[in-house]
């Protein structure tokens, strides 16, 4: 569609202005210093914190029984429900099922989470209009997939990348009325993290050498 | 055909003049975005942050040539379909080429500062497709048939009251109607359009070269819903976007929320590696992807020995946010899409310094947004550099001109200078008013009255 000619010309011309300038070099991984540590209780709490700062709600749910109880106070408060593919069947709410341009809640399966940032990965495998077009949006997360930094939960999706891996981090919202926040503009105006059984065993922290010990007194 | 250069000093004067509410919105907006960027950045190394940001863009743009070919190669991997545009009217004919082979009717559009610089939406009007914009800011703009005002907050020009009354015009809202009411407005308009365009329209923060990836940044949503639900994404990205390494994305992320808004990230991040639905065998998502890498004068600028460290910008808006001139005024007064100490320093290189000679000029110089860009661009020196240029290249204005000549001419003469001084030291102010040159700095401010003796008479006479 574009001629060729134009791919030749700007990229002639991106040579010809880099001629007389040496590559600079890449300095590396971000220095651990600037991207501060998360609390001592760990990546799901520090996700929570975040999470809940940035208006969205979370749920520590660490057994089955405790999931399955929570669910179904949880469902009563809507009418129906679109679901994204893949939710195993214990975790989907007891609600008739509708159109996610219909649904009253959208249900999604992260594939990720970073506590620093309260974000949650979501990746377009299970499809996206339930993720985006219900007013809410009831997002499960495995607390052991909580990586402490985005940098190593965008690390560990490098792998095999969906068509669009996206980071929901909060109820959708807009300050260009007045400078006055308003939640629910386009995408879900609610959304609830439920965050499922318990952490992955401590491991070193590999990505922070000479850090120095969390101090979680756990280890 | 030469277009007339932007005419900065009348329009910043008329908008002092004629919308001094304007001036009141901007600042409020702006400092409340400044103070939440610091906020967001307390306890943290800052200057860590901004050297390593620094580094990762001097070398994406140092190697660019070959970051661009291999994000290329990635994205055609993944089946998107790669443009190259070196000007704006290359973009129309690849939008339009697009639309004609889809059957394209109606788009929806996330903000792009890019498709603004390009003057897509006029273009889409000419050629018969309906385009709404979807960011809600962008969204209002589009009804008052403005150009944006900031990068970032593109409605901030306007206050709370102007918007009721232009819903209450539009769509017949309470002339009182909350924000939430005039937002569920918006998004019930909105809703329908994303459900049913053809088409979706989007820029991109970030190019990751990479696993070729667009990376896209907002918090309402409308970016997400525009690239997945049309079954046609088009993403325009200008060619200096280009993170190498996939690993260089997190930080990035971060980098540019907390400059803009003070938040930790966006609402919502795309990382959009290319089509969806059938073509991917997932069960939604556009079907058909281009991405148009876009040069329209960066080339120009990566080739400028000094003024190519502009390049760098992640367009965080954080220059805008602390400049006492952007405030007064906001960015209608620039006359071009990027205003502000960014302006300043891009759009002569963009579009030519002929044509944006004032641009440079709409500084104090306070050296503010070169402490806050995240990226360490040199701003107020590159302020200075184009600056020099315009004077050696006779832009500035006769009078700008004739009297810094007389300055220097004096300056260095320090007979003629001492009795200037005590000439104008004399003169009445209402006369010293009228010169040349202090009738121009008066426009702003008052003459100070002269000091009984001058600094170099107290020189003389010996300080302690």
């Amino acid at each position: 569609m574009t001629t060729g000619g134009a791919r030749a010309r700007i990229l002639a011309r991106v040579r010809a202005a880099n001629r007389t300038r040496a590559v600079l070099p890449h300095p590396g991984p971000l220095p651990p210093a600037v991207e501060p540590p998360v609390g001592p209780a760990g990546p799901p709490e520090a996700f929570g914190d975040r999470f809940r700062a940035a208006g969205g709600e979370v749920v520590r749910l660490r057994s089955r029984e405790e999931a399955r109880s929570w669910l179904e106070t949880f469902a009563a408060g809507f009418g129906s429900v679109s679901l994204c593919e893949g939710i195993p069947a214990r975790l989907r709410p007891p609600l008739p099922e509708l159109p996610p341009e219909e649904a009253e809640l959208g249900v999604s399966m992260a594939v990720g989470a970073a506590a620093q940032t309260g974000s949650l990965l979501l990746t377009s495998r299970e499809g996206r209009r339930s993720q985006l077009l219900p007013p809410a949006h009831l997002v499960w997360v495995h607390a052991r997939d909580i990586s402490a930094t985005l940098t190593e939960a965008l690390a560990g999706e490098r792998g095999e990348l969906p068509a669009t891996l996206a980071l929901h981090s909060g109820p959708s919202k807009s300050a260009d009325i007045g400078q006055i926040m308003v939640t629910g503009v386009h995408g879900p105006g609610r959304i609830v993290a439920a965050v499922l059984g318990e952490e992955a065993a401590p491991r070193r922290d590999v990505t922070r050498p000479g850090n120095g010990p969390r101090g979680d007194g756990g280890g | 055909m030469e277009l007339p250069s932007l005419d900065y000093r009348a329009r910043s004067r008329r908008s002092l003049k004629e919308t001094p509410a304007v001036r009141e919105s901007v600042t409020a907006a702006t400092r409340s975005f400044d103070d939440r960027r610091r906020a967001a950045f307390a306890g943290l190394d800052t200057d860590g942050l901004r050297e390593w940001a620094e580094a990762v863009k001097s070398h994406a743009l140092t190697g660019l040539h070959d970051h661009l070919e291999l994000a290329e190669a990635r994205l055609e991997e993944r089946g998107v379909r790669v443009h190259w545009a070196e000007t704006a009217e290359d973009v129309h004919a690849v939008v339009a080429a697009v639309a004609e082979e889809e059957g394209v009717r109606s788009a929806v559009k996330a903000k792009t500062m890019l498709s603004e610089e390009v003057e897509l939406n006029p273009f889409l009007e000419r050629i018969g497709i309906e385009v709404l914009e979807t960011d809600l800011g962008e969204y209002i703009i589009q009804l008052l048939d403005e150009p944006p005002s900031h990068i970032v907050g593109p409605a901030i020009h306007r206050g709370i009251e102007e918007m009721r009354a232009l819903f209450h015009d539009r769509f017949g809202t309470p002339p009182d109607a909350t924000p939430e009411e005039l937002a569920a407005r918006a998004r019930s308009v909105l809703r329908d359009a994303f459900l049913s365009a053809d088409l979706g329209i989007s820029g991109g923060n970030f190019l990751v070269a990479e696993t070729g990836s667009v990376a896209l940044i907002e918090n309402e949503g409308n970016i997400r819903m525009s690239t997945s639900l049309p079954r046609v994404h088009i993403a325009l990205v200008g060619i200096e976007k280009v993170l190498p390494h996939w690993s260089d994305l997190a930080a990035f992320l971060q980098l540019t929320a907390k400059s803009a808004t003070g938040q930790p990230v966006g609402t919502f991040v795309s990382v959009i590696q290319g089509p969806g639905g059938s073509v991917a065998d997932e069960p939604d998502g556009p079907e058909v992807v281009h991405v148009v890498l876009v040069d329209n004068g960066r080339t120009r600028l990566l080739a400028d020995p000094e003024a190519w460290e502009a390049l760098r910008c992640v367009r965080c808006g954080a220059c805008l946010n602390i400049c006492p001139v952007y405030r007064q005024t906001g960015g209608h007064a620039y006359g071009h899409v990027y205003p502000g100490p960014l302006g300043g320093i891009v759009t002569p290189g963009l579009i030519g310094l002929g044509r944006a000679s004032p641009i440079p000029f709409a500084s104090s110089l306070c050296g503010a947004c070169g402490d806050v860009c995240p990226v360490r661009i040199p701003i107020p020196a590159l302020l200075h550099t184009w600056r020099g240029r315009a004077v050696d290249a006779a832009l500035t204005s006769r009078t700008t001109r004739a009297a810094m000549t007389a300055w220097g001419y004096a300056g260095t003469r320090p007979r003629l200078f001492a009795g200037a001084q005590r000439v104008i030291g004399l003169l009445p102010r209402g006369l010293v008013r009228r010169l040349p040159l202090l009738r121009e700095w008066d426009l702003g401010r008052e003459v100070p009255r002269p000091a009984e003796r001058t600094f170099r008479e107290i020189w003389k006479g010996g300080i302690e």
